[in-house]
């Protein structure tokens, strides 16, 4: 306010007018305002698994528990009422487990008598020598052995032992012993001799 | 069908996890008159957890030498085993003589047929063959004295054409044989 404005409105109680055509300030929006709530029915599903030991495939009972007519109101939910319907994928078996039991047993008597009689050297533990050795140095003693039923003899060389293969069915039962000499001062090769 | 003239000998080996088994019947040779034997018996895991620690006494003595003896169509006159745990279940269940049979590292005793006691309840030496070292001979519980006599008896006489103790070998030999897998 100017020295003139504040002179002429004390003295003269004049006030000078302006006229203003400019608003810069835009009038507020007016809105409409809507108030509206969003009610939406629940019906939420619930399944739950149930296990028992041993096979979980085979073991399983599925349940399922469906709400329904669940109400919002506005204070509290309240479940006026709900159905549960149970699926049982399968009846619950029980399991004979199978222990240990007897074992299968076969005969095998041919692959047996195949197999022949194993006999060591017992030159050692013999008390005596038949008299019809002396004079002969004995490299070794094998029996008792039934000759008359005798199919092959075989010297096991590694083991020092002597392998002896029987005729089936055969009925002869007089053992003697053989002995693996070499005749003293002859130089001669060492050979066989039933006693 | 008991036969003259015969041994028995039956093999009940293995562990926890595998368990087999074999009973040959010889002649006076020697020579098999007949052979069993038992599959591989391999236990599942829960049958040791059920059994514990005696599944192994039970699997020899019930399921493997019962089946054998089962199995088994002639009797011999006496069953020679190498195994102190099948002993007594052998003698009870073939009903037949039975002797758990091994050398001895004793000096030979007088003559053929020869018996002597030991500090050992229920063992005896049995002087077999005249060659070499006596038998040490262990009988099942209870035993009466006869019985030990003519076991002493058919030892001797098949000492005479046959080498007692080689047969385990050869069992031990088939069985190897077979659990190769070739027949």
């Amino acid at each position: 306010m100017g020295l003139r404005d504040f002179l002429a409105r004390h003295i003269s109680r004049h006030v000078n007018v302006y006229r203003v055509d400019d608003f810069s300030v835009e009038p507020p929006e007016i809105v409409r305002m809507i108030k509206r709530v969003d009610v939406e029915r629940m019906k939420p599903e619930i399944s739950c698994t149930v296990s028992k030991p041993f096979d979980l495939h085979e073991m399983t009972e599925r349940l399922k528990a469906k709400a329904v007519n669940v109400k919002f109101t506005g204070k509290n939910a309240e479940a006026k009422s709900y159905r549960i319907k149970r699926y049982v994928k399968e009846d619950v078996k029980t399991h004979r487990h199978k222990l240990a039991g007897r074992p299968q047993i076969k005969t095998v008597l041919k692959q047996s008598q195949s197999l022949p009689v194993e006999l060591p050297n017992i030159i050692r533990s013999m008390k005596k020598r038949p008299e019809s050795l002396k004079g002969e140095a004995v490299l070794a003693c094998y029996g008792p052995i039934v000759e008359g039923s005798v199919l092959k003899l075989a010297l096991n060389k590694q083991r020092g032992t002597l392998l002896v293969w029987y005729k089936p069915g055969s009925r002869q039962l007089k053992a003697k012993y053989v002995y693996l000499i070499r005749r003293l001062g002859l130089g001669g090769k060492p050979e066989w001799r039933w006693e | 069908m008991a036969a003259n003239n015969t041994l028995g000998y039956i093999i009940v080996d293995g562990n926890d996890s595998l368990i087999r088994g074999a009973a040959l019947v010889t002649d006076a040779k020697g020579f098999p008159v007949d052979f069993v034997r038992s599959e591989p018996l391999r236990p599942d895991q829960l049958s040791r957890i059920l059994y514990g620690d005696s599944f192994g006494k039970y699997a020899k003595e019930k399921l493997v030498l019962e089946s054998l003896l089962d199995a088994v169509e002639t009797d011999p006159q006496l069953w020679i085993c190498n195994d102190p745990d099948i002993l007594e279940p052998l003698r009870v269940n073939s009903r037949i003589k039975s002797v758990l049979l091994e050398e001895s590292p004793h000096v030979p005793l007088d003559a053929a047929g020869h018996i002597e006691t030991t500090a050992d309840p229920g063992v005896f030496l049995i002087q077999a063959n005249a060659n070499g070292a006596p038998f040490r001979a262990e009988f099942p519980g209870g035993v009466k004295p006869e019985e030990i006599q003519q076991t002493a008896a058919i030892l001797t006489e098949a000492a005479e054409t046959m080498n007692i103790l080689e047969p385990f070998t050869r069992v031990e030999k088939a069985l190897s044989f077979l659990a190769s897998g070739v027949r």
